[in-house]
């Protein structure tokens, strides 16, 4: 299981440093940028915030992007919260089932191992590159706060981070189950799936009747405006997360499982 | 002598479609076994069920002694199994999937592929998607062999291989089996059953059926594929 681990971890190595650097530096340039856009952005946040639900889906109506706080939570948020979906649903959607898409299947398989072992493998392979993601995107976003010189908002900014890791969780659970029922990497699929759920956050911030629904997506629980104005989430999206997170992951072990496997 | 291969009725269909039909199946140890039969007979049906590939809920079968469902793991330490389409992972290094096949099992196998790689003239130092489909079999034979495990399951192992290897391949072969192992070889080349066969049996629309001798002449191989047509 070890060696299909790390051999997993080095075929992914390439990703990981693309996404990473390229989600973390998109947000490190953003908040490179905060000076020169402070005019801008000051009367920027002003007007958006008396703009109702849209303000509302952005969180400007709670946060001033004045502060580099705020305009943290909003701009970088949003990268962070977008990109990292997207990482997280590429990564689990073809780790299993590229396999038979690369016909690579019978070679792994034919070796003693147990199914459950290569699932669990690959499983942990997920976790180890969702959280060097979230390390190396964290440790940009920080290098960005001290470049600015202001004090980097701790509690708040770890807050983010590690909600952020448990949302990439959830998302990649939900592809990771995918790709144990598929024999293709449904990379299309599994993008949709983290754009899906960012809409129906952003949706769900907007339209007044969809809030009290807000808990069942991944992002309800990560959304930086609410972490950096000092609100907390609801136990319910967090039991929501869990509960889906373990049946997809569950799931993915059960039916691989017991599945015939193409050539 | 105890048999290494022991299918009892097996039975697998592919929702309406028909894979393999009260398939039993008895090869003993030692025993170069040719499995013979046209395309979509059921060869590699029969051959994926017994390495746990595809799931089948009629017949049992027991490989070197041993429960193909229960003892799963047990069972492929002991063997070594060559698909007919020999894939691996393109980006690594042939010398890498070698070492990776070792790896998983636990064993230190370097002594044994580095032999297998002499003979078969494999160079290790290519990536595998630089490889032509006879050099991807020569990777395949030593991942099957470097562990030299006590079954050897080959899925049409010589296609693609120039008839130099197919002559080192088939030595190989002679040589494990010489020290106890046991051969189940799936082919469509009439010679390699003549040849290094001991005994066989023929597929026809996913029923097995035992041969006599494995010796046979070209016209009654064909018609086991002719047949077919009719």
């Amino acid at each position: 299981m070890k060696t299909i681990f790390l051999k997993e971890l080095k075929l992914n190595f390439k990703n990981l440093l693309i996404w990473s650097l390229a989600v973390g530096g998109v947000g490190l340039a953003c908040i490179l940028l905060y000076r020169s856009m402070q005019g801008e952005i000051a009367e920027l946040g002003d007007a958006f915030s008396d703009m109702g639900f849209f303000s509302d889906a952005f969180g400007m109506s709670t946060l001033s992007m004045a502060t580099l706080a705020g305009y943290f939570a909003v701009e970088v948020g949003t990268v962070h919260g977008l990109g990292g979906g997207m990482f997280a649903a590429l990564t689990a959607i073809g780790i299993i089932s590229k396999e038979e898409e690369r016909h690579s299947g019978e070679f792994l398989l034919s070796m003693p191992v147990s199914r459950k072992k290569v699932v669990a493998a690959k499983g942990l392979c997920v976790i180890c590159m969702l959280a060097a993601f979230t390390l190396i995107c964290g440790c940009l976003y920080a290098l960005g706060f001290v470049s600015m010189g202001e004090s980097l908002p701790g509690g708040e900014f770890m807050k983010f981070m590690c909600g952020q890791f448990l949302m990439n969780i959830e998302v990649a659970a939900v592809c990771f189950a995918i790709s144990s029922i598929s024999g293709k990497n449904r990379m299309g699929a599994g993008l949709g799936l983290a754009l899906l759920f960012y809409a129906y956050d952003l949706i769900g911030r907007a339209v007044p009747d969809l809030k009290d629904y807000l808990f069942i997506g991944p992002y309800s629980y990560v959304n930086a405006s609410e972490i950096f104005s000092g609100r907390t989430a609801f136990a319910s999206a967090f039991i929501v997360a869990a509960a889906v997170t373990l049946c997809a992951v569950f799931f993915a072990f059960w039916y691989y499982d017991r599945r015939d496997l193409a050539s | 002598m105890m048999n290494a291969i022991e299918i009892e009725h097996l039975t697998k269909n592919y929702g309406k479609n028909r894979g393999v039909t009260d398939v039993s199946l008895k090869v003993k140890e030692g025993d170069i076994f040719g499995f013979i039969g046209p395309n979509g007979a059921g060869k590699s049906t029969t051959i994926r069920s017994m390495l746990g590939f595809l799931k089948f809920r009629e017949g049992s079968i027991k490989l070197l002694g041993m429960d193909s469902v229960k003892d799963h793991v047990e069972i492929m330490k002991n063997v070594g199994y060559m698909p007919s389409e020999a894939w691996f992972y393109d980006a690594m290094k042939v010398s890498d999937v070698i070492k990776y096949a070792a790896d998983v099992r636990g064993l230190d196998c370097s002594e044994e592929a580095a032999k297998i790689c002499a003979k078969l003239k494999v160079d290790t130092g290519k990536r595998i998607r630089e490889l032509s489909l006879g050099n991807r079999k020569k990777v395949s034979i030593v991942c099957a062999m470097q562990h030299k495990p006590k079954l050897f399951i080959f899925d049409e192992p010589t296609g693609g291989l120039d008839p130099l290897m197919q002559k080192h391949f088939f030595e190989l072969i002679n040589e494990y089996v010489d020290k106890g192992a046991t051969c189940l070889l799936s082919t469509h080349v009439l010679t390699e059953v003549n040849k290094y066969c001991r005994n066989a049996a023929i597929m026809r629309e996913g029923r097995l059926m035992m041969l006599d001798s494995p010796r046979i002449d070209d016209d009654t191989f064909l018609s086991f594929y002719e047949d077919e047509e009719v």
